[in-house]
């Protein structure tokens, strides 16, 4: 007897746009370990390190939430186009979140990584 | 804010209508908050299409905007929030109710869940009541005017019970149908 065995699909995209969504402040995070970034140098970055497609619109109010728990940091630098760009930082906090949640990803890696094998 | 100024005329009325819908969004929060984040959006676009040239200006306006998503949707979660900090910091009872009101409308599906779940469950309990006591458990009326659906403990003169062994019935079709709304409602809420 044969099965003709299908990926769900629906079921892989949910999964991974749970993913995403979990894990795009870790992301940021590590980013913003490196220096300073304004919010579309930042898209920009996500998307030369990862293949993930940012929801730009999605990425603002991240970045605002993470400042009013204190992770990030911002300040506006003028420029000469007169047009300002908002400079995002890691806080001391921050810098201690995201050694934190790499221990956690490492960890979390390694189990996943036995349990494939 | 400085305004980008776009040499195409059609892209020029496509960066106006955005900021007037983002303006509408946010126009419930401190002069402080809208101009941060008008400003922050003005910025990311600026950037996105300040290397255009008067022939892709348009396309890549447009993608920008379609990247940011609709204002409405997108601006949703920060307006609640910022208006819950400036609730909080000003005590404003006016601030206080917009951002109730703004932060109740998120869960406001989930609340009617919660509510139609109780109903069912009250449900069942007048089944149970209407075993129990079935005279004071059911359609009351009085004088020809409806008084009651439930379980009283006062029965006056003139009260009347209508449906009699028909109550347990008609209570466990209200029950379906409350079942089937809320499973309806769930999927509604999953799929948005």
């Amino acid at each position: 007897m044969y099965y003709i065995c299908r990926m769900n699909r629906e079921f892989v995209q949910n999964w991974f746009s749970q993913v995403k969504k979990g894990t795009l402040s870790y992301i940021i995070l590590i980013i913003l370990d490196e220096k300073e970034y304004y919010g579309y140098e930042l898209v920009q970055e996500i998307k030369a390190h990862t293949t993930l497609e940012v929801a730009e619109g999605t990425l603002y109010p991240l970045l605002n939430r993470l400042k009013a728990d204190g992770i990030v940091e911002s300040k506006w630098i003028e420029q000469e186009s007169g047009i300002p760009r908002k400079y995002y930082t890691l806080t001391r906090d921050g810098k201690a979140t995201l050694t934190e949640m790499k221990k956690i990803w490492t960890t979390l890696g390694t189990a996943i990584q036995r349990i494939q094998k | 804010m400085k305004r980008i100024v776009f040499n195409n005329p059609t892209a020029q009325k496509i960066y106006d209508d955005y900021f007037k819908r983002v303006s509408r969004c946010i126009h419930v929060l401190s002069a402080d908050d809208q101009r941060e984040l008008m400003m922050e959006l003005n910025s990311h676009i600026y950037e996105a299409t300040h290397m255009a040239t008067p022939q892709t200006e348009v396309d890549i306006l447009v993608d920008t905007i379609e990247k940011l998503g609709p204002p409405e949707e997108t601006l949703q979660p920060v307006v609640a929030h910022k208006k819950t900090q400036q609730a909080i910091r000003s005590f404003n009872p006016g601030h206080v109710i917009q951002a109730l009101y703004l932060n109740f409308s998120n869960g406001v599906g989930y609340v009617i869940l919660s509510c139609i779940y109780l109903l069912i469950t009250a449900m069942g309990i007048l089944v149970v009541l209407k075993l129990i006591s079935p005279s004071h458990t059911g359609l009351f009326m009085y004088n020809g005017h409806f008084l009651a659906f439930g379980f009283t403990t006062v029965l006056r003169a003139g009260n009347s019970e209508l449906l009699g062994s028909w109550f347990i019935p008609t209570v466990f079709a209200i029950m379906v149908i409350l079942y089937f709304l809320n499973t309806f409602l769930f999927r509604l809420l999953k799929k948005g």
